[in-house]
């Protein structure tokens, strides 16, 4: 539904209604590195809203590649790609920065001010897009009761245990509420425990209705929570093995 | 929208804070900097108003024929009161020429016994109007009364205005050359410095793209921070020269300083310290620019 409402501004006027309840659609996609080396090779692929999806591939497959094209940070060398109403492949397409707000970022090496609190990293995600101070210290509050670390509120990052960084790393994702979560190998560094209590809070999200894609090669992780898989094989997507499937069929 | 700006400006105050060092250096280079550049232009300014106080005292002085009949002198008055940018005109004749220069002896006016007072010319001290005193001006009143056959030799000091002219215009040369060439550096070291600071700053840059700060959020405290480097820089530079000029009157020679006293050495107008300020601020600010385009790009 929130997906909706941000679709609204962004869809073009001819557009297919079908694209509104797509969070992400990617067409013919290539990525060229100016190195000649080929990250990805026609990807065409459609993810829903309210969809929980792992991208699976091993090194080199492209999943990161892929994942950073979705928020901006990479430009396909061909191929459209929509995320949550967004033609971010458009001729002129500047809203990166209104794309980044309708999605929560989560990386494998938690990418947090070391030299900060837990709810300074936090609020820094909100400071930056100029929210009032009342609204942010709310939010703040409302995001660390959700990832159960409103206890360490006031310490340093780097008192944290590494599942606990990752969680803060979560939970500014998720400090600005967003439609969409990418996260990408966010339980790489993590020992079973720590990732399973990352993985609960992906799935309690995707519960209430947040997209959640999720890069990993982590074979294990899809195993014990089972959601969409779509595989990546050499820059492609590898429906000849295993196809795009939901895990279990 | 107010707190937006306001969250602007504490950002770059923050960055400032949060690497002093490089920020400190960079404000004591812009200082030497412009220090080097208001000198010139302090130096350019004082000869400035010295050949305006020269050229307000300017009069210029015509001698006449021997044996000019008083008939035609007296016309000849009449028709330089015409010409254009002639405040007054009086006749000097050779007496009082000669009643002057005992005056101007004073103790040795003895040195003049014997002499007649025919040996002096007559001659017309021309007073000019005020917009007249410039040198271009000046020579459009000399070459009119040159008309006048009448007069011998025509005098106004014109060597002393056109060296200095030339002296002045020197001056501003030199302070543009050389003042280009420290802009240039300025612009340079701006531009590394705030390099440096972006370069410390890398991580949080990247959380600000992550979490989609606008990239006004992310560029306009690097400008504010370059602006605030060039205000600080040419701030400072402007109260040293105004300490060093201070201690430089103090440790003047007792006969300069009575030299001070007809041509007084004034600091720079406001007007102009304004001027140097804005140009700092400026040229903070391009630095800023330099160092955002080459390490900022939108959408990394």
């Amino acid at each position: 539904m929130r997906c909706y409402l941000t679709s609204l501004f962004f869809l073009k006027k001819n557009e297919p209604r079908d694209n509104f309840l797509k969070m992400i659609k990617m067409s013919h996609v290539y990525k060229v590195y100016p190195t000649q080396i080929e990250a990805l090779s026609d990807v065409n692929l459609e993810i829903s809203d309210g969809e929980f999806t792992y991208i699976y591939g091993a090194s080199s497959s492209g999943r990161t590649t892929l994942i950073r094209i979705l928020y901006g940070a990479e430009k396909p060398t061909r191929g459209e790609v929509i995320v949550n109403g967004m033609d971010i492949t458009a001729k002129g397409f500047n809203k990166i920065h209104l794309l980044r707000r309708s999605m929560g970022i989560v990386f494998q090496d938690f990418k947090l001010l070391r030299d900060r609190t837990v709810s300074e990293n936090i609020s820094f995600a909100l400071e930056v897009i100029a929210y009032q101070k009342k609204e942010i210290r709310k939010r703040v509050s409302e995001v660390l009761e959700k990832v159960g670390l409103h206890q360490r509120a006031k310490d340093p990052i780097l008192a944290l245990s590494a599942g606990e960084q990752q969680r803060v790393a979560i939970a500014r994702a998720l400090v600005n509420n967003p439609p969409l979560i990418l996260a990408d190998e966010p339980t790489e560094n993590l020992d079973d425990q720590m990732a399973d209590e990352v993985m609960r809070i992906f799935t309690d999200l995707n519960q209430k209705g947040t997209t959640i894609i999720l890069a990993t090669h982590n074979k294990e992780l899809i195993q014990r929570y089972p959601y969409r898989v779509i595989y990546l094989l050499g820059g492609r997507v590898d429906l000849k093995t295993k196809g795009e499937q939901k895990e279990g069929e | 929208m107010k707190y937006f700006v306001w969250h602007l400006v504490r950002r770059a105050f923050l960055n400032i804070k949060g690497n002093l060092y490089p920020n400190l250096s960079t404000v004591g280079i812009i200082a030497i900097s412009m220090l080097v550049f208001s000198s010139f232009t302090l130096i350019a300014f004082n000869l400035g108003s010295f050949i305006k106080i020269w050229e307000e005292k300017i009069e210029v002085v015509a001698y006449l024929k021997r044996g000019t009949p008083i008939q035609e002198v007296e016309t000849l008055l009449e028709n330089t009161r015409l010409i254009e940018g002639i405040e007054s005109v009086r006749y000097i004749s050779p007496f009082d020429a000669l009643g002057f220069l005992e005056s101007k002896l004073g103790g040795h006016k003895d040195l003049l016994e014997g002499i007649q007072p025919g040996i002096l010319p007559p001659s017309f001290e021309i007073e000019l109007k005020k917009e007249y005193r410039n040198s271009t001006r000046i020579k459009e009143i000399i070459s009119r009364l040159k008309r006048f056959p009448q007069f011998e030799e025509i005098q106004f000091g014109q060597e002393w205005v056109d060296t200095f002219s030339a002296l002045v215009h020197l001056m501003n040369l030199t302070q543009w050359i050389l003042g280009g060439l420290l802009l240039i550096a300025m612009i340079f070291i701006i531009s590394n410095t705030l390099q440096l600071t972006i370069s410390a700053r890398r991580d949080e840059i990247e959380i600000m793209r992550i979490v989609g700060a606008s990239p006004i959020f992310i560029h306009v405290p690097i400008y504010l921070e370059g602006l605030l480097q060039g205000l600080f820089g040419t701030g400072l530079a402007i109260f040293l020269l105004y300490l060093l000029q201070e201690i430089m009157m103090l440790h003047l020679p007792s006969s300069i300083q009575m030299w001070t006293v007809k041509i007084p050495i004034h600091f720079l107008p406001p007007e102009i310290i304004l001027q140097i300020l804005i140009g700092g601020m400026l040229l903070g600010l391009f630095g800023s620019f330099i160092a955002s385009m080459r390490f900022l790009r939108y959408g990394d």
